[in-house]
């Protein structure tokens, strides 16, 4: 076994070139990606589609786990058992098939292997429909129980997700540095484990305790944030935790990295870089909140789609993703262009082709993803999410770069 | 032009455009209006439930359903299994200041052979053959609150009807005379509407008479279905009440509407219909949100049934919510839905009960 945790992980040490002018291997790579990203969409999601799996919490749950396994083969293991030669010379999208066919496997075995059905057989109900169903009365029934299992699995990835985007970016090799590929990579993801699991505890569960009647307050805490958040809903706590995910892509895409790698000596890096993320986090989540307030005056406990607290505060997430997935499209298939530039020009400029972009593509998405996509009609449909769309993307985007070294438009340099 | 006013209008001509859609959405159409609205008063309303019972059982529509492709699928799209469909009407009978009396009909349900059987039951066949009914009102064009709509027309096809803008136009289609019937449980209309078709459009308010109105809110509800006509009522000395089918927009947002907009609107003393909170009683702790929130307005009778969720009404209840208990009655029918089935408490108003305000 080759001792890689002590090496230049595959993503620092490879090196890629467009394989035509900037301008025309973006533009490719962009129509590569429309068309996956259509075709998947049409064949695994739209209710239209084959497997209809946009339900929507279903869809936004397996897209959200798949690509933090994406992140996790790419960080942690260092894309572990590849060997590196096959990284250099194998074509990408032999290395892309084999690799998406690791993280599809890997979910099965994590999500519906041990969360469903070990833990949501053996331990906490919620996690297997057919355990609620079971054990369940008046409505659990089919539709209801798989909401409540993919709702479950979509907050249980929220702490996963920040918590290992902070070990990535905020301790990296600093721990756990002597030790090899897939130790290192374990090593990590225990780490991870330890901690995420506790914030799913605290800021999640107590939802779920409450997704039944009677409340299950023997086994979770009503949700203690009520008179906070002015709602019941972990909604909240998904939209900063979350917010905070994306904030930290959006420094990574924009400003590349700035200001969240200001400090540089342990173990103030750490702490720095996760109480900035939950800052700007919150600043996103708030900006936002108060862009809603302008637009549809103030929300009230109870209210109904736009009116409500929860809804709020989950399509902060929406509309910040709408964004995010512009600033990664920007930054991996046109960033070269931007270069030469200032840092603080590129990045403003990056930032405010970002916003504007995202804010078109949001409007593009609620006017013509109806007829598109086959989704719902309006902004605050109860059965509709833009979220689930929209990260299934950045999986393409992540997959194309991670896995297949931006393959067509870019190659690896040789 | 207020600061708050401005920045609305420079936020919806430009990024505010991407974020909430051209979509209509629910808050725009009870926005603050300066000028209140007052559309009289009357001495009372009774409505009597002909049918709440939708559907029989919840787990057979839930099947059916995520069989077609789950709740966005187009509902003239899903094959409903039809030995459990009923539907959803209501009788509004309405007493004026001056005291005569008006009927009204709230919704036609679903299934023909349910509605034209809680039709004669109630005596509504013969109400509308002697015309004796004033206007029939489509909350909206759900399956169980519409597709029934042959069995109102073949007893007076030229009946007022007041129907949502918003509808499918497989559902214009439906009013004017269709069969889409080749799929189960999906409707057909014989009898072509040939009375005055009024559509109902968002930011307007529809004066039925002194002291009754109808405000349509464009708002998303599921299988592909937008918008809902909703009834307001003025009880002279008491305040408000709401008449709803499903109740789409949410009870909240109703309450905010006539605060917000009518003359007195902060007295609100009561609601008939469903509230469509846990539908399939299902719950999320949002619902216990609705229940704070609704006891800030300090309603005096509750009254609900269908989609609210039996789940929601008892813990409303619980929490010290006024709700109007139903009686046995539903009971006595020939179909009977697996909730009263269950023994469930009272909190519904059910098949054959009346609620007066």
């Amino acid at each position: 076994m080759d001792n890689m945790g002590t090496h230049p992980n595959w993503l620092e040490e490879r090196e890629i070139e467009p394989r035509w002018p900037i301008a025309v291997s973006g533009l490719a790579n962009l129509a590569v990606l429309v068309a996956a990203t259509g075709i998947i969409w049409w064949v695994f999601f739209s209710i239209e589609g084959v497997f209809k799996l946009y339900t929507p919490l279903l869809g936004f749950c397996l897209v959200i786990w798949t690509l933090l396994i994406v992140l996790w083969q790419a960080q942690f293991f260092d894309f572990w058992p590849l060997s590196r030669g096959f990284l250099k010379s194998a074509h990408p999208l032999s290395k892309g098939g084999i690799l998406t066919l690791i993280t599809i496997a890997v979910y099965l075995v994590l999500l519906f292997g041990i969360v469903f059905f070990i833990i949501g057989k053996l331990g906490i109900t919620y996690f297997n429909w057919n355990s609620l169903q079971q054990y369940g009365e008046l409505g659990q029934d089919v539709v209801s129980t798989r909401e409540t299992v993919s709702w479950a699995m979509l907050c249980l990835s929220i702490p996963f997700f920040l918590v290992s985007v902070w070990f990535m970016l905020g301790v990296d090799k600093d721990l756990f540095h002597e030790l090899g590929q897939p130790k290192f990579g374990l090593a990590n993801w225990l780490f991870v484990a330890v901690i995420a699991i506790p914030l799913y505890v605290i800021f999640f569960h107590p939802h779920l305790g409450s997704m039944f009647y009677p409340k299950q307050i023997y086994a979770a805490v009503p949700p203690w944030w009520e008179n906070i958040a002015h709602t019941n809903s972990a909604e909240y706590t998904v939209g900063i935790l979350f917010c905070s995910v994306i904030g930290i892509f959006l420094t990574l895409n924009l400003w590349d990295g700035w200001p969240l790698n200001l400090v540089k000596k342990q173990p103030w890096r750490f702490i720095y870089f996760v109480l900035g993320s939950l800052v700007l986090g919150y600043i996103i989540f708030r900006i936002q909140l108060c862009i809603f307030d302008y637009l549809w005056d103030e929300a009230y406990v109870g209210g109904q789609n736009e009116a409500n607290y929860g809804w709020r505060y989950s399509h902060t997430i929406t509309m910040a993703n709408f964004v995010l997935v512009i600033a990664i499209i920007q930054d991996l298939f046109f960033g070269l262009a931007y270069e030469k530039w200032h840092a603080v020009v590129r990045g403003i400029v990056k930032t405010v082709v970002a916003i504007v972009v995202g804010l078109l593509f949001a409007w593009a998405y609620y006017n013509w993803g109806p007829a598109l996509l086959g989704v719902a009609e309006g902004v605050s449909h109860p059965s509709e999410n833009a979220s689930a769309f929209l990260i299934l993307i950045i999986n393409i985007l992540m997959i194309q770069d991670f896995f297949m070294d931006r393959w067509p438009g870019y190659r690896l340099k040789r | 032009m207020e600061r708050r006013d401005f920045l609305k209008r420079l936020a919806a001509t430009g990024t505010g455009i991407a974020l909430s859609g051209t979509i209509g959405t629910v808050n725009r159409a009870h926005a603050r209006k300066n000028d209140k609205q007052d559309f009289g008063e009357v001495k009372s309303v009774k409505v009597h439930c002909i049918s709440e019972t939708s559907w029989f059982d919840n787990a057979t529509l839930g099947k059916d359903i995520k069989a077609a492709g789950g709740i966005n699928t187009n509902q003239y799209d899903v094959a409903y299994t039809e030995e459990n469909l009923g539907g959803y009407a209501a009788l509004v009978e309405v007493e004026a200041l001056d005291g005569t009396h008006k009927k009204y009909l709230l919704d036609t349900g679903w299934s023909n052979e349910w509605v034209d059987y809680v039709f004669a039951k109630d005596g509504i066949d013969k109400m509308l053959q002697n015309k004796e009914i004033d206007t029939l009102f489509i909350s909206h064009d759900h399956i169980d609150h519409f597709f029934g709509i042959e069995s109102t027309l073949k007893h007076q096809p030229d009946i007022k009807i007041y129907f949502p803008g918003t509808s499918m136009e497989k559902s214009f289609e439906l009013l004017k005379g269709a069969d889409f019937s080749a799929t189960p449980g999906c409707p057909k209309n014989a009898v072509p509407h040939t009375g005055e078709l009024i559509v109902t459009e968002t930011d307007k308010l529809y004066k039925i008479q002194d002291g009754m109105a109808l405000k349509f809110f464009d708002c998303p509800a599921t299988l592909k279905v937008r918008g809902e006509n909703v009834l307001y009522f003025k009880i002279k000395d008491k305040g408000y009440v709401t008449v709803t089918g499903c109740c789409h927009p949410g009870i909240l947002t109703l309450l905010t509407h006539a605060r917000r907009n009518f003359k007195d609107g902060q007295k609100n003393y009561g609601c008939y219909g469903g509230l469509h909170i846990s539908v399939f009683e299902n719950w999320d702790p949002k619902f216990d949100d609705i229940i704070k929130g609704v006891k800030h307005f300090d309603m005096k009778k509750i009254g609900c049934n269908h989609c609210t969720g039996w789940i929601w009404a008892e813990k409303a209840e619980k929490a010290g919510l006024p709700i109007v208990h139903g009686t046995d009655k539903n009971l006595s029918y020939n179909k009977v839905g697996s909730l009263a089935r269950a023994k469930t408490s009272n909190v519904y108003l059910g098949n054959g009960d009346e609620m007066i305000f």
